[in-house]
């Protein structure tokens, strides 16, 4: 099977997007708060995406991304707090908001007895176009995502990776103003990954507004995003990437030791006790670490070494105290 | 902010063409449901004869009957109940798809996901319901002495209550196994209570008395009274009125009994 990844992505946006309503915010949460009994998911959350930018909402499972995602769409209710996509509140309107809204969710949901193309085309005719503009907004959509190939296939046979593109592709087909995607790449290949966040790129370069969800900091550093970070329900920083690492990553060696770290050991930078060993914070890692390695010498007791560069984990580890996680931390929110 | 009615309307046609998709994909369930009443039919008919002996004597016209006035109206009333799931599989499919999530978060508002999801059920009743009164009707000899179009418009009448009938399912149950084992069940009891395995008059005194709650009952009484005692439209006035009056409950309290945002065990 061949398939190609094209590199115009920005061909589904198009000029009749819905780009543009809500008075330069597209989406808007104030004080949202949502609590499933006594386990708090979000806290007061306040988050304004406006149109053209992608915003990743960055931490650990349990940090409420998935919960804030559901809010946006309309799936559940806040406890209290105030949404609107593009102006129109999800509470009060949510026929406009979810109209100005496309939203693919973490599970994939697409109908497996249906080609790819009967998918996209129920999705734009839901979306009040008629037969042929239906057909035309199908085949503008499947392009850039590398389903054209793919458009009489049923769904229930493409890989796993197409069918992400497939469930990605049915909440764009509309243009919607505000893209929410939830672990858009989770299990696909390096070639779908690439396409979708060719395809994020090329949405916000129209004037759409990407809420993207991940558990991938390069993912996030290579759509140079505005990052929110969540952790235990609340927005605990939200800026542009390299204002985050400016502002609070610091380079760092992490050590670990052979037994218990020497009670002896006197070093010319800064150190905190982690867990398992030592951090050693200073600004210009990779140099220290050689020096710390002519320090201890031969016979220490060091068993491990990391460098952490002043990035976005280091942002993360900064901000919350703990190296970022990509799976399988408890529930914290 | 107020929608026009047209693009309300456009996009229930999107839901049904989706729908009638999803049909053609898997036609299965409607050729069983069809093939197999008439085999049935053919097993039942001679028990249905002896029953219209006992009931009538001599056939009022002179000519002959065949078992096939009871047996093909019988069979087909119990045979829509086994189709009247199918509205709630709609539903427990999109969940065991984890489509559910997207029509609610698109752009067609509950009233008119609910709408979509009911014209294919009522089209493939129809059809089933048309099918096997032609079918079984040459098959077995069926002589209608009434009115075709009564027949019709009972038809269309049962077919609306199984529908409505198919929504309180879906709203009740919350595995995909509770629907196919009510809707079942249902199927079986109503078929007796309705008087479909015998006629009402042959059955114990209170089986008699709980009957006319059944809409099995007032569709076999507007189905025979066409075929067996020469009824036109007028006589299908009564039974239609009931049927579409049990429609009227019965969809009253699945829209009051349903919630979106429950979540549904499928098979997938």
């Amino acid at each position: 099977m061949t398939e190609s990844v094209h590199d115009t992505p920005s061909a589904i946006a198009g000029s009749q997007s819905c780009v543009g309503r809500g008075g330069g915010v597209a989406l808007d949460l104030v004080g949202v708060t949502k609590s499933y009994g006594d386990v708090h998911a979000l806290r007061g959350v306040d988050l304004r995406i406006p149109p053209g930018r992608i915003t990743a909402l960055l931490g650990e499972n349990g940090a409420g991304k998935t919960t804030l995602m559901s809010l946006v769409a309309g799936l559940q209710r806040p406890d209290a707090g105030r949404i609107a996509v593009t102006g129109h509140d999800v509470a009060d309107a949510p026929g406009a908001a979810r109209r100005a809204l496309g939203f693919a969710p973490q599970e994939l949901g697409v109908y497996p007895t249906l080609t790819v193309r009967q998918n996209l085309m129920f999705c734009a005719e839901l979306a009040g176009l008629r037969r042929g503009a239906a057909r035309d907004r199908t085949a503008e959509t499947a392009e850039p995502l590398a389903l054209t190939e793919l458009l009489d296939r049923r769904a229930g046979e493409l890989s796993g990776g197409q069918q992400r593109r497939l469930h990605v592709a049915m909440a764009l087909v509309h243009r919607p103003a505000v893209l929410l995607l939830d672990e858009a790449t989770a299990g696909v290949d390096v070639r779908t990954r690439t396409a979708l966040l060719d395809l994020v790129r090329g949405l916000a370069a129209d004037g759409v507004a990407v809420c993207y969800s991940t558990h991938y900091l390069a993912e996030v550093e290579s759509l140079d995003a505005h990052v929110a970070v969540l952790d235990g329900g609340r927005v605990i920083a939200h800026d542009t990437l390299s204002a985050l690492v400016d502002r609070h990553a610091r380079g760092a060696l992490e050590l670990t030791f052979h037994g218990p770290v020497p009670e002896d050991l006197d070093l010319p930078w800064p150190t905190r006790p982690t867990e398992d060993g030592l951090r050693v914070l200073a600004d210009r890692p990779h140099e220290a670490a050689a020096r710390l390695l002519e320090l201890l010498g031969p016979t220490s007791a060091l068993s491990g070494l990391r460098v952490v560069r002043p990035d976005l984990e280091a942002v993360f580890l900064e901000l919350t105290g703990r190296r970022y996680r990509d799976e399988g931390s408890p529930a914290d929110a | 902010m107020r929608e026009s009615l047209p693009r309300s309307v456009l996009r229930v046609a999107a839901l049904v063409r989706h729908d009638l998709r999803l049909h053609r994909a898997d036609l299965t369930p409607l050729v069983t449901m069809t093939v197999m009443p008439l085999l049935i039919m053919a097993f039942v008919r001679p028990l249905y004869l002896s029953s219209l002996s006992t009931r009538y004597g001599t056939p009022p016209d002179g000519v002959p009957f065949t078992g096939a006035e009871l047996a093909v109206p019988g069979v087909a009333v119990i045979f829509s109940f086994f189709l009247a799931a199918d509205v709630g599989y709609g539903v427990f499919r999109e969940h065991g798809w984890r489509t559910w999530d997207r029509l609610r978060t698109g752009p067609a508002r509950p009233f008119e996901v609910l709408a979509g999801r009911a014209v294919v059920p009522l089209l493939v009743l129809l059809v089933q319901l048309t099918l096997l009164f032609t079918v079984g009707g040459l098959l077995f000899g069926l002589r209608v002495r009434g009115s075709y179009a009564a027949i019709a418009a009972v038809g269309v009448c049962l077919a609306l209550c199984l529908v409505a009938f198919g929504f309180v399912l879906v709203a009740l149950c919350r595995t995909v196994m509770q629907l196919n084992v009510f809707s079942n069940v249902a199927a079986l009891l109503f078929a007796g209570l309705g008087g479909t395995l015998a006629p009402v008059e042959q059955l114990p005194g209170w089986v008699q008395a709980l009957a006319h709650v059944t809409p099995t009952y007032w569709a076999m009484r507007g189905f025979t009274g066409a075929v067996l005692d020469g009824d036109g439209l007028g006589g299908a006035v009564l039974p239609c009125l009931v049927l579409l009056a049990i429609a009227a409950v019965l969809t009253v309290a699945g829209l009051n009994r349903f919630r979106f945002d429950d979540r549904k065990v499928s098979w997938s």
